[in-house]
């Protein structure tokens, strides 16, 4: 097997309603991917909201066993997995990091936390060594952490130590939702490339799930898109959103406002015209 | 100011500055959340603001709109509508003078339609709830009316007998612009309207808008964090920083000729699709307004410092004809 993550037509449904009227809503309908072991990616899931697309994470992650299909990392179905060992080779990042992180709880303890139970590592003095070395790796360091809680951090420092906390267990996959969509717009950027930097330099394969079609084709290699729990366009990033041939995946595309789209609720506008073009020195 | 194409601006903000002021055991903390903003919104036109989270933007549109609750106070400056002659803002006129003026002249659009429209009453009841006062007539008239101004917003008038549960997330929002602008109010304040909707839907609600506004002529003040939105809908733009005012001109010379270096880089990091050059994020963190840096609040991230940032406040001067920055570097390159 030389497959890291595979999903051979998964599903997922939700019973919903009382007992008298039970209706299953299919959440997600036979996704099938796979990501290679020896080349690491960034897999984007893209989907609106109800497209399924954080269902898929929570199944890849072990949080929901799909409903039929199986997924399987390293060749072996994920329910089958001691969940330490799982959490090992996957790890989760989440979209809101304020929420991620007890208010309460200083941050080192989480990354403390991580390294004990992952890296086998005891007592403090061998777990700060991995700490500091994963917190290097997103641009912070230990003594920067230590003893902070999280309102003392802004949104993309503290996704920062959330992507760190994940790297202290050296996984070999990481499942990212949404994770930029709550940061700041001055520092979104410094976010997705370092998740490119964790692929190019870590050799990590990520799953990148998201509805921002912009960051999508700036980062990820190969993509899929998501409506209603289907599949209904996938393949190399770039090539299906310069492209895209299914009629939702266009709608998509051409939904998104860009500063190029400067003035496209503008044309009925009766407002004078404005003096902004000509002489300037 | 310049784009203004009849009797003045609706509103006019002068140096406004609201506060949170708190006292507790003994111990008196202030979060300058708004500082000094200055600006002016034209009859007929939808006027921008962008900034980050806690950057002031709802802040600055509570105390615009009067709506100040301790901890937020307004502590100098001023917000005048020109419907509301001889008051300096709507916080410090009388209660029965706002609530004539509340809906009639000045209406919102805010995030969470859920939060707007009580989900134990019918949409028809929220309707009567809001607009009935203000336009008067019998009951059977004002439903015809809002059946009426439902059909501009494109949703079936039977939406009036749903509940807001039964309604998808696009037609809520429908449903609370048709709220805001049923009364054919002078001035609409639209605060992240659309954030919470996926993105083909924003697109629909966003060009909705821009049709009600130019119908009924009226100014909207737009608030979103969403720079691609402000490009295509905006006309004039403003953006704040750590609850000032850095820079506001017209939109498209705001995308094509930033001048403040926080614009440039906002508006340089966005990624587009068809491009695939590398976009740097800024270092650096958004200031703690409860102390905040000296001189420019900017100058700790900026690639321009110079050391006149870090101890004078810039002033917001008009560099180009109706394009205004606050910048020592860009202001004195401009002198110079």
């Amino acid at each position: 097997m030389s497959a890291l993550l595979e999903l051979d037509r998964v599903s997922k449904s939700f019973s919903r309603g009382g007992l008298f009227s039970t209706r299953r809503v299919e959440a997600v309908k036979e996704v099938s991917f796979a990501l290679a072991a020896d080349k690491p990616e960034i897999f984007t899931v893209i989907g609106e909201s109800g497209s399924g697309k954080s269902t898929l994470a929570r199944m890849i992650l072990g949080i929901h066993a799909p409903s039929s299909g199986l997924i399987r990392l390293g060749g072996r179905d994920v329910a089958a997995y001691e969940r330490r060992a799982f959490m090992a080779e996957v790890q989760p990042i989440f979209q809101n990091p304020f929420e991620a992180f007890n208010p309460l709880k200083q941050l080192d303890r989480y990354l403390f936390m991580t390294a004990e139970r992952f890296g086998g590592a005891a007592g403090k003095s061998a777990v700060e060594e991995p700490v500091d070395e994963a917190l290097r790796q997103v641009g912070l360091s230990l003594p920067e952490i230590a003893g902070r809680f999280p309102h003392e951090l802004s949104g993309g420092q503290l996704q920062r130590v959330a992507i760190a906390r994940a790297l202290v267990a050296k996984p070999r996959l990481i499942v990212a939702d949404e994770p930029v969509s709550m940061v700041d717009a001055s520092l979104r950027m410094s976010i997705v490339n370092l998740f490119g930097r964790l692929r190019d330099e870590l050799g990590l394969s990520i799953v990148y799930i998201t509805h921002d079609l912009a960051t999508a084709y700036y980062i990820s290699d190969r993509l899929i898109i998501m409506q209603k729990g289907v599949v209904v366009e996938q393949g190399p990033a770039r090539a299906v959103l310069s492209a895209p041939t299914h009629p939702y995946s266009r709608q998509l595309r051409d939904a998104v406002l860009t500063p190029d789209s400067a003035g496209a609720f503008r044309a009925t506008h009766p407002r004078k015209a404005v003096e902004t073009s000509g002489d300037r020195s | 100011m310049s784009g203004g194409d009849d009797a003045g601006p609706v509103l006019e903000v002068r140096d406004l500055q609201a506060h949170f002021r708190s006292h507790y055991f003994g111990v008196n903390r202030e979060v300058r959340a708004v500082d000094g903003v200055t600006f002016a919104v034209n009859r007929n036109e939808i006027y921008g603001l962008a900034g980050e989270s806690s950057s002031g933007k709802t802040t600055l549109v509570k105390t615009i709109a009067g709506l100040l609750k301790p901890p937020l106070e307004m502590v100098g400056g001023s917000a005048r509508f020109s419907f509301l002659p001889g008051w300096d803002a709507i916080g410090r006129a009388p209660p029965d003078v706002v609530r004539a003026i509340r809906w009639r002249h000045l209406s919102y659009i805010m995030q969470g339609s859920m939060n707007v429209l009580n989900p134990l009453r019918r949409v028809r009841h929220s309707f009567r709830d809001f607009a009935w006062r203000h336009l008067g007539g019998s009951k059977a008239e004002f439903d015809a009316r809002a059946e009426a101004h439902l059909e501009r917003v494109k949703l079936d008038p039977s939406v009036l007998a749903a509940y807001p549960h039964e309604l998808s997330g696009g037609m809520r929002q429908r449903v609370t612009i048709a709220l805001a602008t049923i009364c054919k109010p002078d001035f609409i304040i639209a605060d992240e309207p659309t954030t919470a909707l996926d993105v083909v839907v924003q697109k629909d609600v966003l060009a909705m808008i821009r049709a009600i506004q130019c119908e009924m002529g009226s100014s909207v003040l737009f608030i979103t964090h969403d720079m691609g939105v402000h490009a295509a809908l905006t006309d004039r733009l403003g953006i704040m920083y750590a609850g000032r005012l850095v820079e506001d001109g017209e939109t498209p010379e705001i995308f094509s000729r930033p001048l403040h270096p926080y614009t440039r880089h906002l508006i340089a990091s966005l990624p587009r699709i068809g491009d695939t050059q590398q976009r740097e994020g800024l270092e650096g963190t958004p200031p703690n307004l409860a102390a905040p840096p000296p001189g420019c609040r900017f100058h700790p991230r900026c690639p321009l410092a110079m050391p006149i940032c870090a101890t004078t406040v810039p002033a917001m001067i008009e560099t180009l004809p109706g394009h205004r920055v606050a910048c020592h570097a860009v202001n004195e390159g401009a002198a110079a």
